[in-house]
């Protein structure tokens, strides 16, 4: 097995402390760090994958992001400067009203595993907010989360306000369904935090 | 007519019930119990574990607030240290509205219910946010485990002050277990970390008088149910459609029932109508059938969020009683 393999295999066991030792021997090696970035954020694509699939949960994917994130912590100093390792910057929230922060938070760990540069603007996040974060980062998307029946005017809203920004915008949570989503005139939506990896990808592909 | 309390046990043995058990109605519960402080609408309180809840003015339900400043067990290895486990109150007069409420219940017509919440697996991340929790299962599961034992030694203390005061012949427990479609965790892994706790906690309430154990989870834990029979669980309340209700009702009717079926975010929506709730219960208790199945809100406390919509679903439930017995 080559080191890129290894370290692949520990990063979708959730090997938290191992994970980071082998970038290092990677890199000793000669391996170039956008190859291991690559590879790891290969990984946890299949670890997305996995959990939309219902063959792992929540914790599994958790452990796995925590191991990807010790490998890129050796990772950052050598790719500093290297716009070609990030998908760009998505800002993403729990909506107004809403302080649930569990999918929004799992959502944002897979983002990030899969390369975007994520701004977390938190729970409760009036809209107008929303839009001043996403032009200030200059974002490519914006991923906005809603898990009340309550709280889905000020997704729909927040959604339309960053839509008339220019922004890409993104939705998801419980009480969202497809028909909801182009409601709120967004450009995407997934029903789980491995499928919000495939779809962001999508998005800012296009 | 067979009184509520009958009439439950013939739905929950498969017998000969003369009606749908209408949602919460065998149960009268004593929520005077001094179990511990929870959020109201628009409030923000601290608990007595120190855990910080918010309830947003205009919102369905109060939230544990997780930023770095308010989480209480931020470091697992220090849970010893962190967590200030808090002593059961014992003073007379904090149950008297309790006693006072449990003596006024006529215990042949209905179950004397006592109400605990939150469950050992929603007070984990209570404690330490989901995700902390969550990862902690594996990088320190001993710790976990510790930590598991300790909030189970604190539910049976309070399950032993509140048999001793209220003599209840039911609990109603709460503890959610998944999302919409998914468990949090594997069934594996629950099995390890909650499986001998619930069998302890359950075991010791059935041990001392309680006859019927509710329990409380509104997501999906389809895969859960054989460890809630082996819990002693005697009825799931809260089971959404997802579980794919009435699969469950022929795999393991007889040994466990199920309560819900009426997705409470279906029907209990700002907007509701009577239309939507008389489709849902019709769909539920014509799927679902007769035996081992309450139809009710998934909604884990005897209300609804929006007002009329507990009654009236009532109503629907009473008009499919009238249709189907």
């Amino acid at each position: 097995m080559s080191k890129i393999q290894e370290i692949q295999e520990m990063v979708s066991k959730g090997k938290t402390k191992v994970v980071a030792g082998l970038v290092q021997e990677a890199l000793d090696e000669g391996k170039q760090p956008k190859e291991i970035l690559d590879a790891m954020i290969e990984s946890m694509g299949v670890v997305g994958d996995k959990f939309s699939a219902g063959e792992i949960f929540v914790p599994e994917m958790l452990i796995a992001a925590k191991a990807m994130s010790k490998g890129v912590d050796v990772l950052k100093p050598l790719l500093a400067g290297d716009s070609s390792v990030s998908l760009g910057t998505c800002v993403i929230g729990t909506v107004a009203g809403d302080l649930h922060d569990i999918g929004k938070n799992l959502v944002s760990m897979m983002l990030e595993s899969s390369g975007f540069t994520i701004v977390d603007l938190g729970v409760d996040v009036p809209a107008d907010k929303f839009v001043e974060a996403a032009k200030e980062n200059n974002a490519v998307l914006a991923a906005c989360s809603g898990l009340l029946t309550t709280t889905m005017p000020a997704l729909k809203q927040t959604s339309l306000a960053l839509k008339d920004a220019g922004f890409k915008v993104m939705v998801g949570g419980a009480p969202v369904t497809p028909e909801y989503a182009a409601e709120c005139k967004a450009d995407g939506y997934a029903p789980d935090a491995g499928g919000a990896v495939t779809k962001a990808k999508e998005l800012v592909k296009a | 007519m067979l009184s509520k309390k009958q009439n439950l046990l013939e739905t929950i043995s498969g017998g000969k019930p003369d009606r749908f058990v209408n949602q919460y109605e065998f149960m009268d519960i004593i929520m005077e119990c001094p179990m511990g402080t929870m959020a109201g609408p628009g409030q923000t309180i601290v608990n007595e574990w120190g855990i910080t809840f918010s309830w947003p003015e205009g919102q369905i339900g109060g939230f544990p607030v997780h930023d770095e400043e308010h989480i209480v067990l931020k470091d697992i290895t220090k849970w010893k240290e962190q967590v200030k486990i808090p002593p059961i109150v014992t003073d007379d007069a904090a149950w008297a509205a309790a006693v006072e409420h449990s003596n006024n219940i006529d215990r042949n017509e209905v179950y004397a219910t006592v109400f605990v919440a939150p469950g050992l697996f929603e007070m984990t991340h209570h404690l330490m946010s989901m995700e902390n929790a969550l990862m902690a299962y594996y990088e320190e599961p001993e710790l976990m485990h510790e930590l598991i034992a300790a909030l189970t030694e604190r539910e049976l203390a309070y399950a032993a002050e509140v048999i001793k005061r209220v003599k209840p012949t039911a609990l109603f427990h709460h503890d959610d277990w998944g999302g919409q479609t998914s468990t949090f965790i594997s069934p594996e892994m629950f099995e390890e970390f909650f499986v001998p706790a619930y069998k302890k906690i359950y075991g010791f309430y059935k041990d001392n008088g309680v006859e019927l154990v509710v329990h409380h989870g509104d997501s999906y834990a389809a895969t859960f149910v054989p460890y809630m029979i082996e819990m002693g669980i005697d009825i799931w309340q809260g089971v959404m459609t997802t579980n794919n209700t009435p699969e469950l009702i022929k795999k393991y009717g007889g040994q466990i029932s199920f309560m819900g079926d009426i997705d409470s975010g279906v029907v209990d929506f700002p907007n509701w109508t009577r239309e939507i709730i008389d489709r849902e219960v019709e769909r539920a208790c014509t799927n679902c059938g007769k035996h081992y199945f309450i139809p009710n809100l998934t909604q884990g406390l005897n209300f609804s969020s929006f007002p009329g919509v507990y009654e009236e679903t009532s109503e629907a439930i009473d008009e499919m009683s009238k249709k189907m017995f």
